[in-house]
């Protein structure tokens, strides 16, 4: 199976790229104003075509892509719905984006519906997949569980948007919003991520003899943060019970980092890549910060009650860990795709390149390092409100993901 | 029997870099009246290069001119391990 994820996967390149020209054609001011005030039309649009339109669709393509793996060789359930559901996601998001950008209530109804058709199509061909192959283990539960969160993102976004036209339910507009970020951010990311981590990382550092138990830890309180956080953003719950939420949800990652390190105990090959070095390196970065927030949160609730953290704090975890590690994995997905697809059928035939030679390591280090201080720069540029500092480091940051970002496209032509 | 192990020596690990025989990933090879039976693993279950990986142990031995069939079984017992490793493969993964 090429086709289908490759089309996904190409169109998140396409969208990612448009999105780092929008923001290098105004000098990435927008995200000035975002941060001071993130719901407005701009940062709607520019906010879903990076969540849908890149990190969903690269999500969904890799998904498509190594769930046969990880399930040994397991048909998905039907390709011809992938591509059904690929239509009216692709269909349903730009929809969407047109209706943010231009603020036509109408269309953000409708299309945030289509959108939504096209999320349970996903679930019901990796659902039906996963329950006929029948293996259960730690990455197939996070898999399946973060489809799950799709599916509650998608649905309080799609009611979200119903709301905007038909205007019934006042403030739970707000209550629904919280839920839709919880459920999109740290469920449907977040489970996936460390889900498919379980495969890649023993995978590309051969790794054997690793114990998996704190797999389990991690699923257990990853889960219990979002459905704490989400339920408590739903029924407008006290800010004690979103901190609870925060910090099961650090728990996880605390003892997702340390599993990380056990699996790089076990392996037999010093080097997985930079792309995995760097998924690594993210994730104790995050633990970090997390660990920081929950501890001074409580000291802290009028700050961290401002719109300004809560951009700061989720520019920082969507791009700094979700965008940071998706764009790692990318230099070891998009290789392996292409490397099946052209040169599988050549083993043993002749003497073909390795999945190495079809990306260069020391450019996609270069890439990682460049658009991480860029988006070190930007944080403190919205942290503080420093216009010309946001602006130069958002600016540095589209530059550096494009020319990251022609590097991974650079694999097709290989 | 010596041929065959040479044929399979052009069948590599294309993450790896490294042969299935170097790797350990072969564990018997029977030959008789021109059909070859190759019992084999691969490093973990599941690996994405199975389907490739056979197919290329497949497309290699039928390049030899005293084999008319090919029959490859994927074996996960007894699992992998890197001690199976030549230390020409250990030396090329850093492992040594």
């Amino acid at each position: 199976m090429f086709r289908l994820p490759f089309l996904f996967i190409i169109t998140g390149l396409i969208s990612f790229t448009l999105f780092q020209l929008f923001s290098l054609f105004d000098f990435a001011t927008w995200l000035t104003v975002f941060g001071d005030e993130p719901r407005y039309p701009t940062g709607w649009f520019r906010v879903h075509l990076l969540v849908l339109g890149w990190a969903t669709m690269i999500a969904m393509g890799a998904m498509y892509q190594l769930i046969p793996v990880v399930l040994q060789n397991h048909r998905l359930f039907s390709e011809k719905l992938g591509f059904v559901h690929y239509g009216f996601f692709a269909v349903g998001t730009a929809g969407l984006l047109f209706g943010f950008q231009s603020m036509q209530v109408m269309w953000i109804a409708g299309f945030a519906t289509v959108a939504f058709i096209g999320v349970l199509l996903f679930a019901i061909n990796i659902g039906v997949t996963l329950i006929r192959a029948r293996k259960w283990n730690t990455i197939t539960v996070s898999v399946a569980c973060s489809v799950a969160y799709l599916v509650l993102a998608g649905t309080s976004g799609m009611l979200m948007g119903l709301n905007f036209y038909f205007e019934q339910w006042g403030d739970f507009h707000e209550q629904l919003l919280g839920a839709h970020i919880c459920f999109a951010a740290f469920g449907w990311f977040g489970l996936l991520i460390t889900g498919f981590s379980y495969k890649m990382l023993p995978m590309f550092y051969l790794s054997h003899g690793h114990s998996e138990t704190l797999q389990k830890v991690v699923i257990a309180c990853w889960n219990a943060g979002v459905l704490v956080g989400a339920l408590s953003f739903l029924f407008n719950g006290p800010g004690w019970v979103k901190w609870s939420g925060l910090l099961l949800v650090v728990l996880a990652m605390l003892t997702y980092s340390f599993h990380l390190s056990q699996i790089v105990k076990h392996r037999h090959k010093p080097n997985p890549g930079v792309g995995m070095k760097w998924s690594l390196s993210l994730a104790h970065s995050l633990t970090l910060i997390g660990i920081i927030i929950v501890i001074i949160s409580p000291f802290t609730p009028d700050i961290m009650a401002q719109s300004r953290m809560a951009v700061v704090l989720g520019w920082l975890y969507l791009w700094g860990w979700v965008g940071l590690t998706l764009l790692s994995y990318l230099s070891k997905i998009v290789p392996f795709l292409w490397w099946t697809h052209k040169y599988g059928p050549l083993i043993g035939k002749k003497k073909i390149p390795t999945m190495s030679d079809l990306i260069d390591d020391r450019r996609v280090h270069i890439g990682l390092s460049v658009i991480g201080t860029s988006l070190f720069m930007l944080m403190v540029g919205l942290s503080w409100n420093q216009p010309w500092m946001t602006s130069i480091g958002g600016s540095l940051l589209s530059l550096s993901s494009l020319f990251y970002i022609s590097l991974i496209a650079n694999v097709f032509t290989k | 029997m010596d041929s065959i192990t040479e044929c399979l020596k052009e069948v590599y690990d294309p993450e790896l870099g490294v042969n299935i025989v170097d790797l350990g990933l072969i564990y018997d090879i029977q030959f008789a009246a021109g059909n070859v039976s190759v019992v084999m693993t691969l490093t973990t279950p599941g690996c994405p290069m199975h389907d490739m990986i056979v197919g290329g142990v497949k497309r290699a031995l039928q390049t030899l001119p005293e084999v008319l069939s090919v029959e490859v079984d994927v074996v996960w017992e007894p699992a992998w391990a890197p001690t199976l490793m030549s230390d020409e493969a250990k030396e090329h993964l850093g492992y040594m």
